[in-house]
């Protein structure tokens, strides 16, 4: 019996060790592939440009992507974004506490992958979505939100997080 | 006494009365205290660890915002709460609720605990 209660010392200790430096080592966003699906929340916010904002864009796949002119790191992901839409995939744009101004010379400067651009300059509808800064991804299939990207979207997050979130989503048609 | 010295002085001075209004007004002070202490509670989501409370990033701000006008709206805490956590999770509650799987959050600690006590207490005993 005391063999047991030995080895626990050493066993016992071992398997914390290991259970935390895993929780550690892991990469937080994995923790968003798992996502629970929600509807997408109602507003009521203008076109960045004055056009249209057309909810049937929601249908089928797309991305509604959080953006401002003042955000460094929506910079970076920009080059992947256009590839994105290049490639036919829908990008709608959520402009984040943003001047109308800047937002729209920033788009003329670097290329505009968006359909459209919601203007959002108080961030309400980025506090009902849960939006914590900029910039931030949403994958939206038929009016739900079915998945969330904090930070960079880049091509390793896109397989790894949004492409079986797609697969899985579109299996059943 | 010099120009600068009255400038520091009025600068001391008027910094009192600065910090003494606060942003966040209330009626009474039981609406004070729910607000202070829902504030404590709350993660402040775009941080490591710490509650909106002790945190100034947009978000956060935002986050107190919205609780004081929702205590002012005279909505409870527990409504106030799930208003939160519908939005940013449901790690984004400090102090989870006693009901659920959140039991094993609570008292795990304390089974843990007791069954090494069994363990240790039945192999002194052989």
């Amino acid at each position: 019996m005391s063999i047991i209660f030995r080895s626990l010392i050493i066993l016992l200790p071992l398997i914390i060790f290991i259970t935390y430096g895993k929780i550690l080592i892991t990469d937080r966003d994995g923790d968003f592939a798992s996502f629970e699906p929600k509807e997408f929340p109602e507003f009521n916010l203008q076109d960045l440009r004055d056009g249209e904002i057309d909810l049937k864009e929601f249908n089928g796949i797309s991305l509604l992507n959080v953006w401002a002119s003042w955000c460094i790191t929506c910079l970076v992901e920009h080059p992947f974004l256009t590839q994105l839409s290049n490639n036919d995939i829908k990008l709608i744009g959520l402009n984040y506490k943003d001047s109308q101004i800047k937002a729209k010379q920033w788009l003329r400067k670097r290329g505009d992958p968006y359909l459209f651009s919601i203007y959002d300059p108080r961030g309400d509808l980025a506090f009902d979505l849960g939006v914590t800064g900029a910039p931030e991804t949403f994958l939206i299939f038929n009016q739900k939100i079915i998945g969330h990207i904090q930070g960079e979207l880049n091509q390793e997050k896109w397989q790894s997080t949004f492409v079986p979130l797609i697969n899985t989503a579109t299996k059943g048609n | 006494m010099n120009i600068s010295k009255i400038a520091l002085f009025s600068c001391i001075f008027f910094t009192i009365f600065l910090s003494a209004d606060s942003i966040y007004k209330f009626d009474n002070s039981v609406e004070e205290k729910r607000f202070y202490s829902l504030i404590s509670e709350i993660r402040c989501p775009k941080c490591t660890s710490g509650s909106i409370a002790s945190s100034d990033v947009p978000v956060s701000r935002d986050l107190k915002q919205k609780v004081y006008e929702l205590i002012l709206a005279g909505s409870t805490d527990k409504e106030i709460k799930a208003y939160v956590t519908e939005r940013f999770g449901a790690s984004s509650d400090y102090k989870p609720a006693f009901e659920g799987a959140n039991y094993l959050l609570w008292f795990g600690p304390f089974i843990f605990l007791g069954i090494l006590m069994l363990i240790f207490l039945l192999n002194r005993k052989l």
